[in-house]
């Protein structure tokens, strides 16, 4: 009982409740059978893992109260790097690879110096980054194509010991990343700035650091989403990365995560991530259903105007929450001065 | 050194005007055949294009906050106008149907804006985008991909592309109407005082007793209204109109505004300074066109100028007093 | 140990601090006191690296030493507790009271040793909680027992508390005392910013006093008696009054007061606020800084939502929920914090004068601007406000000037209430004056001033009657002959008076 008050009073329950409504019209209509499928589950991994590692990226961003909307360009960097270093420097494969997320990462803690030193706000500052990265992205390559390894794409479509997709192991990595950083006194940091940086910086927190090595991380996960999304896809593309970039913020403030930072937990992007996830695909399905022809237009719009109202239902419900928050507290409160 | 930044932080217009000359002059230079008649009727006529863009954008800004819908509002108005024109109705009544739908459409997206970011307290860019897109996705469904028309019918089209004297553009005369409405409406009425207090210093503008929230929603909802009939004009402007053609366009309206002196904060700016900030833009995006540069060198230098103007303009404060 | 020499500070006009000094020897507890506008807040936040002095050094143990960034504190062994507190809501009693300082082994950090070391601290404050508990769900009295172990646990050799215990109840108290005994006999040197006479002479060793941005006086506790400190805290020996609040507001007892409430509460800074105002009359509300006038006047303008109680305005229950329903009541709101709250920099000097105006009225409606120009020329005609054009920019004006132009931008409304909170902090002396007068013309023609100051002169310049407050009530009202500034000094540092018949000193 105590596990379910903590997760009703977790800013993550929105999400979480979101993310039960979206699965369970995503399994009843693909039905059970269908979803509990191996080969599904896999497939739908496979396609995801990227949009998810970019959603994490964006809650730690999130969590230290920014946004970074070229956080999908990133990715797109990171692809195309992916795609081209080998041939441009005639390096091997893994080398390239290796260079292109080092590149991600430094392209991102960029971002953080641009933020740190110069003091332009975030969104703005991002909205301006989509540009010069995109720039730079259809310099490398100004046209989708490229040519990848198919024995890369195999390995990451393999299923390790018969069930285990490769991107599950994936995934599971970088969230053991994140336990495991939430540990150091950095993560705890970046909340601290995210709630109060006044404060932070009075308690001696190097603010521009931590906002920096934040900034790299988030790169970290975003330049491993431009390689998944290299070996899912096969194939470089300068500009559809971008798309990556609305998404992660819209399934973060649906998952609840604060926007104006300070605390969080990365369930919060899974949970909103997934939500948008099963809600596109449990709109296809249902206009399946429905009599009549219905273009891929509707799909989009259905969900573009589902996740809309996700996003207003997850802000005002937060906002709630807070104020339920409060009142409980002055009753503890209360209590403990009438002891 | 300190003069020439006392000179840049003041005199924005004055500055945008110096800019968009040069821009001009160098141009012609690397290539002369660009000076000519059609070239320079065609500048006019991109420029008051984006003026009327812009207008909505410049009061939004105002506030202190932005709007990324401008694009998609012009998108959709514009498909509908293309439609209604077609749709059998007398050029009278059709072109008063279009006008009416434009402004409907425009006002009940720029009310959703409002209530979003006035209401909801979210943040402008995020909310106004989120709601651009869903606008975005309904052209589609509505035209099924592509529309049945993509241009309007011809009397339309003459009615603004004209250009007298083969230089000036009728659709001049649009924006000298919409200049005069954004300066009577910037310039003589209690609600542009409210409106620039507000932008200025919010707290100050709510303590005096503004009512910042209800002053915002209007905003959004006038601004929507003027990116409608941007759509409306904008529709005969092109030569395609599809799906999404305007989408790019909101980038290009909040550029004009901050380089015409307009607080990307709020509280300070003026039309007249978007105006200018249009001309500078499209004579640039000439420019880049007879460099022919690439499309990557294009963004790189949009991207850029963002960077610069937002680092001049923009900066939050330190921590450290 | 410990020497701030000639530290000066100035904010804009304003001279926080002029050449101001400070010596600390080990195993010695200091207190630092003065009144408003002392500075000694704003001395202890130079020690702390949060601003930045003008002039002046430290030294350490004889050497000079630059504190550059909050950083550098920790270093020198130097640890403070901040008055409006350095902590994170969203994190845990534990987080906070180590952050910056976290143990660790290898990358991450060892919760065991944190907890270790916490331990003790935590048991000597009497914090029996877990401390995994968020600090936004504590009280504000265990917030700033909270804010008292950080410093602790920083392990300094000089300690500042910045009016921690203005919200501690006295259990709390005993315990932090306590525990600044041991330090003391650990060595440590312990420099606290109070207002709490009683504190002073019950645990400090040593006294400095700051007036007016200097120090006056420096010398142990021991040599100076309740009325010697606040002699040269104010330049005044304290006088205490008894009185019964209900006597002095006779000569009103017919009419109806202008703004009247009733046990206004908000959490947590104001606990139950009695007021009374009547037209024609220039109510003052003074007392130390951050005592809860601030919150007062605003919670009477709708800006502060109010917890509890009532209110009254023109003998009406009203509860205004924002400024604008006060606003057009006729209510006008002065702010001391100009640029935050009145002054409108990037607007035209015209503008900011019509701004309360431009409230009134149809939103689309014909406004030129040369009613606009007209309408600014005469407030500052009859206010004699120096601005060159009306078309210059509100920023270009000094300070007095720009305080004139909101004074004007509110009389020319004719409000029947007018609140200023500290409209004068920062105006140099002749606009003082002015605005004083312009102040007490309009108080003659009926309208009703409430005006809250830090400036113990001023109040008893202006004021007919003087409500003081402290720590969230009013605490004392002066009126006739009491507006003396001994007993303005007194009702200031709730010094009560021994000789009172009992019943009377609540």
């Amino acid at each position: 009982m105590k596990r379910l008050t903590k997760l009703r009073l977790s800013p993550a329950y929105s999400g979480f409740l979101l993310m039960m409504i979206s699965l369970f019209a995503y399994i009843i209509l693909r039905g059970p059978a269908a979803f509990f499928n191996i080969n599904n589950l896999a497939s739908l991994f496979k396609n995801y893992t990227p949009i998810i590692l970019v959603t994490m990226a964006q809650a730690f961003l999130m969590f230290m109260g920014y946004i970074d909307i070229s956080i999908g360009a990133q990715l797109s960097f990171a692809n195309v790097l992916a795609v081209n270093l080998p041939t441009m420097l005639g390096v091997p494969v893994w080398l390239g690879w290796l260079l292109a997320l080092v590149l991600t990462m430094l392209l991102a803690s960029l971002n953080g110096l641009i933020i740190s030193y110069l003091r332009i706000p975030a969104l703005l500052e991002s909205f301006a980054m989509i540009f010069v990265i995109r720039g730079i992205n259809l310099a490398i390559q100004p046209k989708p194509g490229g040519h990848v390894d198919p024995a890369i794409n195999r390995a990451y479509d393999r299923l390790l010991f018969g069930f285990l997709p490769t991107s599950v192991v994936i995934l599971a990595v970088a969230l053991l990343v994140w336990m495991l950083l939430k540990r150091t006194t950095l993560v705890n940091h970046l909340f601290a700035i995210g709630a109060n940086e006044r404060n932070a910086y009075a308690s001696g927190i190097n603010t521009i650091r931590t906002k920096v090595l934040t900034y790299a991380i988030a790169g970290l996960f975003t330049g491993v989403a431009g390689l998944c999304y290299t070996a899912a896809y096969a194939t470089g593309n300068p500009i559809t990365g971008e798309i990556y970039g609305l998404q992660s913020i819209s399934a973060c403030i649906i998952g609840g995560v604060p926007m104006a930072g300070g605390f969080g937990t990365v369930f919060s992007a899974l949970f909103g991530i997934s939500f948008q996830i099963f809600v596109k695909d449990s709109v296809v399905q249902v206009f399946k259903m429905l009599p009549g022809v219905y273009t891929t237009y509707w799909h989009n719009l259905f969900t573009d105007f589902i996740i809309l109202v996700g996003l207003v239902a997850a802000i005002f419900f937060v906002r709630r929450q807070d104020k339920h928050r409060l009142a409980e507290v002055s009753a503890m409160l209360e209590k403990r001065g009438n002891d | 050194m300190e003069r020439i930044r006392h000179f840049f932080r003041t005199r924005q217009i004055a500055v945008a005007l110096l800019i968009t000359v040069f821009l001009f002059v160098l141009t012609t230079l690397i290539n002369p055949r660009s000076l000519n008649v059609n070239t320079a009727g065609s500048i006019l006529a991109l420029t008051s294009m984006l003026c009327l863009a812009s207008a909505g954008q410049t009061l939004v800004i105002l506030t202190g906050g932005i709007d990324m819908s401008t694009g998609d509002v012009m998108s959709i108005t514009a498909i509908l106008t293309v439609s209604i024109l077609h749709s059998g109705l007398s050029s009278g009544i059709g072109m008063l149907a279009a006008f009416v739908t434009a402004v409907a459409v425009g006002a009940f997206i720029g009310f959703l804006n409002g209530l979003g970011v006035a209401a909801a307290g979210l943040p402008p860019m995020v909310v106004t985008l989120y709601i651009a897109n869903v606008v975005d996705k309904l052209q589609y469904v509505f035209t099924n991909g592509t529309p049945t028309h993509t241009s309007v019918p011809n009397w339309y089209k003459q009615l603004i592309t004209t250009r007298f004297f083969s230089v000036l553009p009728s659709i001049l005369i649009v924006g000298a109407l919409v200049f005069v409405f954004v300066f009577l409406l910037l310039g003589r009425t209690r609600y542009a005082r409210q409106l620039y207090l507000t932008g200025n210093n919010p707290r100050a503008a709510f303590l005096t007793g503004i009512r910042t929230r209800r002053l915002k929603i209007i905003t959004y909802t006038i601004a929507g209204i003027l990116n409608g009939l941007a759509g409306l004009i904008g529709a005969g402007n092109t030569g395609n109109v599809d799906c999404g053609t305007f989408r790019d366009m909101t980038i290009t309206t909040i550029v004009a505004v901050v380089v015409g002196g307009t607080l990307l904060v709020g509280g300070k700016g003026s039309f007249q300074g978007t105006m200018v900030g249009a001309l500078l833009m499209i004579v640039l995006s000439n420019g880049l066109a007879v460099l022919q540069v690439s499309d990557s060198i294009r963004n790189l230098i949009m991207g850029i100028i963002l960077i610069a103007l937002l680092s001049l303009y923009n900066r939050e404060r330190s921590v450290r007093l | 140990m410990l020497e701030m020499r000639g530290i000066s500070k100035r904010f804009g006009y304003v001279r926080a601090l002029k050449q101001a000094n400070i010596t600390v020897q080990k195993a010695e507890i200091m207190a630092l006191l003065g009144a408003n506008g002392s500075g000694k807040s704003t001395m202890m936040k130079v020690l702390g690296g949060l601003i930045r002095a003008d002039e002046g050094s430290i030294f350490l143990n004889g050497e000079e030493i630059r504190i550059e960034r909050s950083n550098d504190v920790h270093k020198y062994k130097i640890a403070i507790g901040l008055q409006d507190l350095s902590l994170i809501p969203t994190l845990s009693v534990m987080d906070n009271i180590l952050l910056g300082i976290e143990p660790r082994k290898g990358l991450f950090v060892d919760k065991k040793e944190a907890s270790e070391r916490i331990g003790p601290i935590l048991s000597r404050l009497g914090i029996t909680y877990d401390p995994s508990v968020l600090v936004s769900d504590l009280a504000p009295s265990e917030q700033s027992m909270v804010e008292i172990a950080k410093a602790i646990a920083r392990d300094p050799d000089i300690l500042v508390l910045d009016e921690v215990t203005a919200s501690l109840h006295s259990h709390e108290v005993d315990l932090v005392f306590e525990e600044l005994k041991r330090l003391k006999a650990q060595g440590k040197a312990i420099v606290i910013v109070t207002h709490r006479m009683g504190e002073v002479f019950r645990v400090c060793d040593r006294c400095t006093i700051l007036k007016g941005g200097e120090t006056v006086a420096a010398d142990a506790v021991e040599n100076f008696d309740l009325d010697d400190i606040i002699f040269h805290m104010t330049g005044r020996r304290p006088e205490a009054v008894c009185q019964d609040e209900e006597d002095q507001i006779q000569i009103h007892a017919d009419k109806v007061p202008v703004i009247e409430t009733r046990r206004i509460t908000v959490v947590p800074t104001l606990k139950g606020v009695n007021f009374r105002a009547f037209q024609g009359e220039i109510v003052g509300i003074g007392g130390l800084n951050g005592q809860g006038q601030s919150e007062f006047i605003r919670s009477m303008l709708g800006d502060l939502p109010i917890d509890e109680g009532e209110m009254f305005y023109q003998g009406e229950a009203v509860r205004f929920r924002m400024p604008v329903e006060a606003v057009n009541r006729g209510i006008g709101f002065i702010s001391g914090d100009r640029n935050r709250e009145s002054i409108f920099p990037l607007r035209s000097v015209g503008e900011n004068i019509f701004a309360a105006e431009a409230t009134q009225g149809r939103w689309f409606s014909h406004l030129s601007p040369k009613t606009i120009a007209q309408y600014a020329k005469r407030v500052i005609g009859e206010y004699d406000i120096v601005a060159g054009s009306t078309k210059h920019l509100a920023n270009s004006l000094s300070g007095g000037n720009q305080q004139k132009l909101i004074i004007g931008r509110w009389l020319s409304m004719k409000p029947a209430l007018l609140l200023l909170d500290d409209p004068t902090k920062g105006v140099d002396i002749h606009s003082r004056r002015e605005i004083h007068r312009i102040l007490r013309d309009a108080a003659r023609e009926g309208m009703c001033v409430v005006y809250a100051s830090s400036d113990n002169e001023e109040l008893l310049e202006i004021a007919d009657r003087i409500y003081i407050f402290y720590e969230g009530t009013s605490s004392r009202v002066l009126s006739g002959d009491d507006r003396t500034e001994e007993k303005l000094v007194a009702a200031m540092l709730d010094v009560r008076a021994s000789a009172c018949p009992k019943g009377e000193n609540s």
